[in-house]
């Protein structure tokens, strides 16, 4: 009964003019930065971290949420129509999508994602209501060891996505934890790295390296593939008249795949590192291996949309488990989500919701809402992100340069930071040429500061001994699940390996 | 290029290694770990990975280094981006947008005179409205400000 209290309470706080103008804002900018290639969520939740800085914290929470689910709906409308994923987690969308656009059924291929989104959005958000109280409990019995632990579990499930690049995976954490280093150690007060510098005592603020690497890096490696020389002259054209809305066999196949697969990408999602990609790619495998009619996947086959749709707005969901209640983000979106909920004082963990019960509930509550929002906009504002997608990316290109720019300058005023995001944007760009993973870089210059802390204090707590890590049950159970993954990835990847695999978007979330 | 960047990287490791081991101690006066360790163990963690990788990259040098992308288009790309941050100092954030977006858009959109000028001057102006008037947040204020 607690939790409906708790959650009535939750829709209290966010049910309110202002938290609702902000959320459907946050709604309609998601599917916005959703649609663009190459300008995922991370880059648009740091770009637009400024602009709440006025806002009342819960109202600006809730924006930033919702612009990071809602780029989960928006980035599938350019897998549809333009066979070009708006963002890495969009990428199975396009096996089924695209070939149903040019069958002439791009209309309820658009109406069905927007379904299955909203499914797997809200039984994700169902999910964290019933079991964010029950994370939040074991949570509150882990020390330093377990922190340290959790930190490295989330860093090595990113890395060992990348599969056979992982050398360069590691490579990129430690890039990211050295870059943490930076700036002034709070337990002695001596200056690491600074040279000197008075801009570099405080450390280096990861949202110039987010924005660097997540915005101008990935532009510049659209450039690098030519998207401002395509245009938008292969986007398939649809009709809102005829067969716009899908047919009762439609509902009839899928209605299974969606509970199955927001299940599949809720449980990956609370995975630290793992993330709503591999969520979709999952489930796209699963669906595939599942079906009566194997052979129409990849072909046009509504499952093969539906699946990975739930599983990615599932795992974005199940992603705010670890988030909220260990304070621990799983990807390089949720990091900054992170940033912005320290922004305002709110430090997400075990107490979270036991000391700040309106946030935590009013986020949980807003998502609700959140997700009906997104399904009303996407079914009937399609023809204004239709309208969208068809802007050229040489149009559409310096204008994201200049809003990554002034968004920089804007958080601290600092011309310093703002020429750190240029440098972090060409060093993106090599890095996403060469595969490399900017998103382990950012996640770990947000994780290693944490990590180092938790590392040294377990040392001090053990007398400098390694083997605390073994003596203690929560610490065993987070080395034996770390090491599942390690063992099961490889395998599932293997087994759940898509037709193609053309990502527009680097970034994983 | 690909070993480039890897020896880049490796260089840029071993120079932090240096100030690690060098400049910051590995214990503190009172025997706990010191502000050295942690970035110890990531510098020889960086050098290590450089050095395993290092015979890869160049055995994939032969095959895969032939990069044929729109390297000018990057290059010009680059270099208007960084003169956008330049212009900041100059003129302020609202002019130097005008003028970014101004050049860029005349040379990837050759030909729409006018909307590239509409979007040069309507962009900077609503972005100017958004953050300096409605959200009272920073903008960048050049030596030669507009009068506004």
């Amino acid at each position: 009964m607690d939790l409906f209290a708790d959650l009535w309470m939750g829709f209290s706080v966010a049910v309110s003019p202002i938290n609702i103008a902000y959320l459907l804002i946050g709604a309609m900018v998601g599917m916005i930065v959703g649609i663009i290639p190459g300008f995922g969520p991370s880059a648009g939740l740091a770009i637009l971290l400024p602009i709440t800085f006025g806002m009342d914290p819960i109202g600006a929470v809730m924006m930033l949420a919702a612009i990071y689910y809602g780029s989960m709906y928006g980035g599938t409308i350019t897998s549809i129509l333009l066979n070009t994923p708006g963002e890495s987690a969009t990428v199975a969308s396009t096996f089924d999508g695209f070939p149903l656009a040019q069958q002439g059924r791009a209309g309820p291929a658009l109406v069905m994602q927007a379904v299955a989104s909203f499914v797997g959005g809200t039984i994700g958000v169902i999910m964290i209501t019933l079991l964010a109280p029950a994370f939040s409990q074991v949570a509150r019995n882990f020390g330093p060891p377990e922190y340290f632990l959790l930190a490295i579990m989330g860093l090595l499930t990113l890395v060992v996505m990348i599969g056979a690049n992982w050398r360069y995976g590691l490579i990129s954490v430690l890039i990211g934890f050295a870059l943490g280093t930076v700036g002034v150690d709070l337990e002695t007060g001596q200056g690491r790295f600074t040279f000197g510098s008075a801009e570099l005592i405080g450390g280096i603020d990861f949202i110039p390296i987010a924005i660097g690497l997540f915005g101008l890096g990935e532009l510049y490696y659209a450039f690098y593939q030519g998207l401002h020389a395509s245009g938008s002259g292969s986007i398939v054209q649809y009709s809102k008249q005829s067969r716009f809305w899908p047919e009762a066999r439609d509902w009839v196949e899928t209605r299974v795949t969606m509970f199955r697969a927001s299940l599949l990408g809720f449980v990956v999602g609370v995975i630290p590192g793992a993330g709503a990609t591999i969520a979709s790619l999952m489930a796209y495998s699963v669906e595939r291996s599942v079906s009566k009619t194997p052979e129409k996947f990849g072909k046009g086959a509504m499952a093969g949309l539906v699946g990975p749709e739930s599983a990615n707005n599932a795992a974005s969901s199940g992603a705010m488990i670890p988030l909220l209640t260990l304070g621990i983000p799983g990807s390089a979106s949720t990091a900054v989500l992170l940033a912005a909920f320290l922004l305002w004082g709110l430090r997400p963990g075990p107490l979270l919701m036991e000391q700040n019960p309106e946030f935590a509930w009013g986020l949980i509550a807003s998502m609700y809402l959140g997700n009906m929002a997104l399904l009303a906009i996407n079914i009937f504002a399609i023809p204004l992100f239709v309208w969208l997608v068809k802007i050229p990316y040489r149009v559409l290109a310096p204008a994201v340069v200049v809003v990554c720019t002034i968004g920089t300058f804007s958080v601290h005023g600092s011309i310093t930071e703002t020429w750190l995001m240029f440098v972090a944007g060409i060093v993106g760009f090599f890095m996403r040429l060469f595969g490399y993973s900017p998103a382990a870089l950012v996640l770990a210059l947000v994780l290693g500061p944490l990590a180092e802390e938790a590392l040294r204090q377990t040392l001090t707590i053990s007398r400098g001994s390694f083997w605390i890590f073994l003596e203690r049950p929560g610490s065993l159970w987070i080395i034996a699940i770390t090491i599942g993954i390690l063992l099961l990835v490889p395998l599932m990847q293997r087994l759940g390996r898509p037709p193609k695999l053309d990502a527009a978007s680097g970034e994983e979330d | 290029m690909r070993i480039g960047f890897l020896f880049a990287l490796l260089l840029i490791s071993a120079f932090y290694t240096y100030v690690a081991f060098v400049e910051l101690s590995f214990l503190t006066v009172s025997g706990r770990l010191g502000p050295g360790f942690f970035p110890r163990l990531i510098g020889v963690g960086l050098i290590l990975l450089c050095l395993v990788s290092l015979p890869q990259d160049l055995r994939r040098m032969r095959l895969d280094d032939v990069m044929t992308g729109y390297w000018s288009v990057i290059a010009m790309m680059a270099l208007l981006s960084g003169g956008l941050v330049m212009l900041f100092s100059i003129v302020g954030g609202t002019l130097a947008m005008a003028i970014f977006l101004l050049v860029t858009l005349s040379i990837l959109n050759r030909g729409h005179h006018l909307q590239n000028l509409a979007i040069a001057v309507l962009l900077p102006a609503a972005i100017y409205y958004l953050f300096d008037v409605w959200l009272n947040a920073s903008m960048p204020e050049g030596m030669i400000s507009l009068p506004i």
